[in-house]
């Protein structure tokens, strides 16, 4: 049980979790107390002073972002004494900024704006100041205004927590300022463009840089969705106005170390608007492809499927939604009446794996062992779990990085167990059993031949015997073997590139008996490709129908092409790699005449005689809800997955990259590689 | 001071035992920074660069953590270091003229070095010999009264000299 104390804030009585700060509490009973420099997660550091208040029993105020709650405090947040602090401070700050609301994109969300409105506060009664600093908006992503800035801090602690370190405080006093090193652009920074920072700002002192009129706060419908970009699985908020979106914000909860999103799933909406997009169904007349209706195109479909039968093969990606999911393999099982049905998944991992992956919040989390996994914001391989993986860190989480080779987190790790990751893991387990700890019989069976147990490895077991909740972050290959240390203690969960590869997984898209790689490699007389695959040129086939969203190359070999809504055009859900029922709400309509997987499935369907069921959310419930049911393993690495993580997330998103101002990014680390 | 050879331990002293790595890095930070610009006489980016590497702090920090100081530098400096008091008493007998004349007369502004490193410029706050103004000094050594073209070219010759 969580420990509570009881506290009394403006005479409101309140239960709330020891520990916690003032600012935190006072929310549970409702109060806001203002703060500009705050941020939920982090330790308060006290910069901006606005949230003083008064507690009882002591002379001056105190700090609430700084301040734990202790039993029967008594707490008051609206006294003449700090709402005068707090009106001074914000008249201060007023006496520095350009005092622009008419035209300055943030109003309405700025919270300088908030506050100067709160404390009535129209001009400030002090001389202003102008400063005139240069703005940096030399990159296609972020604009930085520091003529703007009230110097919160909360763009540098963002940055630094997640590892990135980009920006920080510059000179001192009234000259102090927030820049990159050696104030450069951020380009010439070590900058990875994840706009963690924009979503920091509480001012205009960074923003989008496309933002120039196109719309404020109260302007946008927003939708809570997930990004598909990558097997991170991003929740995002998607702001939309006139049809169009104006900009992608995470949608993680304040205070999570996962609100983190990286440039591809934050910048990378413009792609939906480029001219790849494919709006209609093609079709391959006289050897080209020409445009063609939705009737025409099923028709001719399901012509080639009736003729092909048994000899059909369908491959879907592991970026779809499980609705498209489940009504693939309807679709395959009740119509097609083929087996021969598979996805990207096998490429990378043992479809069994995602039975057995566990469930775990990285937030609660105290030990962290990375095994196998190259994580990197910079290469953008898994992002966003590198950010989180960095910021527990900072929060005082332990990180074992067990790894053949030195990766990005190993500076950040407590301990660094380089080598064989079989023989680490088995080296750890041993260690374990020395101390006491109870191992699996069979487990026990498997260990054989351990390598000397160095102090490394002793200390990293006690490390394990000491966390109360140790989360192992596993490749796929490394599932099995890793599997015998989590039965000891421990959540474990893989983790893949594709975004919803475990909920293809659970809703029956399964290899049953044949490979990606034997799909692409045997002759079929129809081929169906579902989804962005990494293929580039055409399999020996002798029809091929491509359901993609962009003309690719494979599209381009095809002899019927079926239009496909992108995720942001689509509702459904996924299940993240921990276990997590994401939700994706529609924001946009879908791009020209084309239309969702599962659409284009059941209409086919129809063509064919057989109605499909529409997938309803409880048979996604109960599809997901397995019983992770991990055992001891041998210790071997899962043989036959080819797959280099950071390569096929860029050939997965090379439409996404190619089509959008990510191609700037593309071309300026190519640039900063040669030098 | 070659970045290189740090040793860190060897640079904290006696203390060394009680300290986190962290805590020795950054303890010794200034003291490398002030070991650097005396050698090179700035802080040059490309030693900067290694020593976040080798320190494993991030650059940023590096930056962040100088530029607190005025002594550190970040371009390199003239041979002559030419300060312009803007003070007050310097400022009502036309001070102001004084450096618009020496930045004309160098073709840089405030605070930037020309580039054949003969002089950087600088302004200061009074540098205590009211009596003599309008004063500028060079690499510390002060001229007074600087009034009317003779003496405006005397300075000019004493930088260039
Ligand atoms: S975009 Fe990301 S990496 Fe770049 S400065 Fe902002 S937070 Fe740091
Ligand atoms: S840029 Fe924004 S977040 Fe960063 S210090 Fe300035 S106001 Fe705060
Ligand atoms: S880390 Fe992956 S899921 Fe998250 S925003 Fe980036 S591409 Fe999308
Ligand atoms: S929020 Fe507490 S000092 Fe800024
Ligand atoms: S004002 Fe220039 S020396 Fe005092």
């Amino acid at each position: 049980m969580e420990e509570v104390v009881k506290i009394n804030i403006d005479g409101k009585e309140v239960e709330v979790p020891a520990g916690i700060n003032l600012i935190d509490a006072a929310e549970i009973a409702g109060i806001h107390i203002p703060n500009l420099c705050y941020m939920k997660g982090m330790k308060g550091v006290g910069a901006c002073r606005l949230c003083l208040v008064e507690v009882e029993g002591l002379k001056a105020p105190v700090i609430a972002c700084n301040t734990k709650v202790r039993d029967n405090m008594i707490v008051k947040t609206k006294t003449e004494r700090v709402q005068e602090v707090r009106k001074f401070v914000i008249d201060l700050l007023l006496s520095m900024h350009p005092l622009d609301c008419m035209t300055c994109t943030k109003s309405g969300i700025c919270n300088l704006q908030k506050y100067a409105y709160e404390f009535e506060l129209k001009e400030s009664s002090f001389t202003r100041k102008k400063f005139g600093y240069p703005v940096d908006a030399a990159n296609p992503f972020i604009k930085r205004d520091p003529d703007y800035c009230i110097l919160c801090g909360r763009c540098v602690r963002v940055c630094k927590e997640q590892g990135t370190n980009v920006l920080d405080f510059m000179g001192r006093g009234i000259e102090s300022k927030v820049v990159t090193a050696n104030d450069r652009p951020l380009q010439e920074s070590e900058c990875t463009f994840c706009g963690s920072c924009v979503d920091a700002c509480p001012v205009n002192a960074l923003l989008e840089a496309d933002r120039w009129r196109k719309g404020r706060e109260w302007e946008y419908e927003k939708y809570n969705s997930v990004c598909m970009l990558c097997g991170c699985a991003c929740e995002i908020k998607v702001s939309v106005r006139e049809g169009d979106i104006q900009k992608i914000n995470s949608g993680a909860k304040d205070g999570s170390v996962e609100k983190y999103l990286c440039a591809y799933g934050r910048f990378g909406f413009d792609s939906l608007r480029a001219e790849s997009r494919l709006s209609t169904p093609l079709k391959r007349v006289n050897g080209e492809l020409k445009e063609t209706t939705w009737e025409d195109a099923i028709n001719i479909v399901s012509t080639k499927l009736k003729e092909a039968g048994k000899n059909t093969c369908i491959i879907s990606s592991a970026s779809i939604t499980n609705e498209d999911a489940i009504t693939l393999k309807r679709f395959a099982t009740e119509v097609l009446k083929t087996q021969n049905i598979g996805s990207t998944i096998s490429l990378y991992s043992d479809p069994k794996v995602f039975k057995n992956s566990g469930k775990a919040d990285i937030n609660s989390s105290d030990l962290i062992i990375v095994i196998g996994l190259n994580l990197s914001q910079w290469d953008r391989v898994l992002p966003a779990i590198d950010a989180a993986v960095r910021k527990r860190v900072n929060r005082g989480a332990k990180l074992i990085v067990i790894n053949e080779a030195e990766t990005g987190l190993s500076t950040v790790a407590s301990i660094n167990l380089r080598g064989n990751e079989i023989e680490s893991i088995k080296a750890i387990i041993t260690a374990l059993k020395q101390s006491g700890a109870e191992i699996d019989k069979q487990t026990e069976e498997y260990l054989s031949d351990v390598r000397e147990i160095t102090e490394e490895i002793t200390k990293s077991a006690g490390m394990i015997l000491n966390a109360k909740s140790p989360l192992i972050l596993v490749s796929p290959e490394l599932f099995n073997a890793a599997s015998n240390l989590a039965l000891i203690k421990g959540d474990i969960i893989a983790v893949y590139p594709e975004s919803n590869a475990r909920g293809v997984a659970l809703m029956g898209i399964e290899t049953e008996s044949k490979s990606y790689a034997e799909m692409t490699d045997s002759k079929y007389s129809l081929l169906y490709i579902a989804g962005n695959v990494p293929l580039q040129n055409r399999p020996d086939t002798d029809f091929l129908i491509v359901q993609n969203s962009y003309m690719n190359d494979i599209a381009k070999n095809a002899d019927i092409v079926l239009p496909v809504a992108e995720y942001l055009e689509t509702s459904g859900t996924i299940i993240d790699y921990a276990g997590r029922i994401k939700h994706l709400n529609r924001a946009i309509d879908s791009h020209g005449k084309s239309k969702s997987h599962r659409e284009i499935f059941r209409e086919i369907a129809k063509k064919m005689g057989t109605t499909l069921k529409m997938p309803v959310e409880s048979e996604i419930k109960k599809a997901a809800d397995v019983k992770a049911k991990i055992s001891a393993m041998p210790f071997e690495k899962t043989k036959n997955l080819h797959f280099e993580p950071d390569k096929f997330i860029e050939t997965l998103n090379l439409t996404v990259i190619n089509n959008s101002r990510l191609i700037w990014l593309k071309e300026a680390f190519e640039v900063k590689a040669e030098k | 001071m070659k970045v290189e050879e740090i040793d860190v331990d060897n640079e904290v002293g006696e203390v060394s035992e009680i300290l986190s790595q962290n805590e020795k890095t950054k303890g010794i930070l200034i003291h490398v920074l002030q070991q650097i610009q005396e050698d090179m006489g700035y802080l040059p980016d490309e030693v900067l660069r290694k020593l976040s590497k080798k320190l494993n702090i991030p650059l940023s920090e590096i930056y962040s953590v100088a530029s607190f100081y005025k002594m550190f530098h970040f371009k390199p400096r003239g041979k002559k270091v030419v300060r312009v008091c803007l003070g007050t008493a310097c400022y009502v007998r036309g001070s102001k003229k004084v450096l618009n004349m020496l930045e004309n007369e160098f073709g840089i502004k405030s605070g930037d070095t020309t580039e054949d490193l003969t002089m950087t410029l600088e302004t200061v706050g009074c540098v205590g010999c009211c009596g003599l103004a309008p004063v500028a000094t060079i690499n510390d050594n002060v001229v007074g009264e600087i009034i009317g073209n003779k003496k405006l070219e005397k300075l000019i010759d004493d930088i260039r000299e």
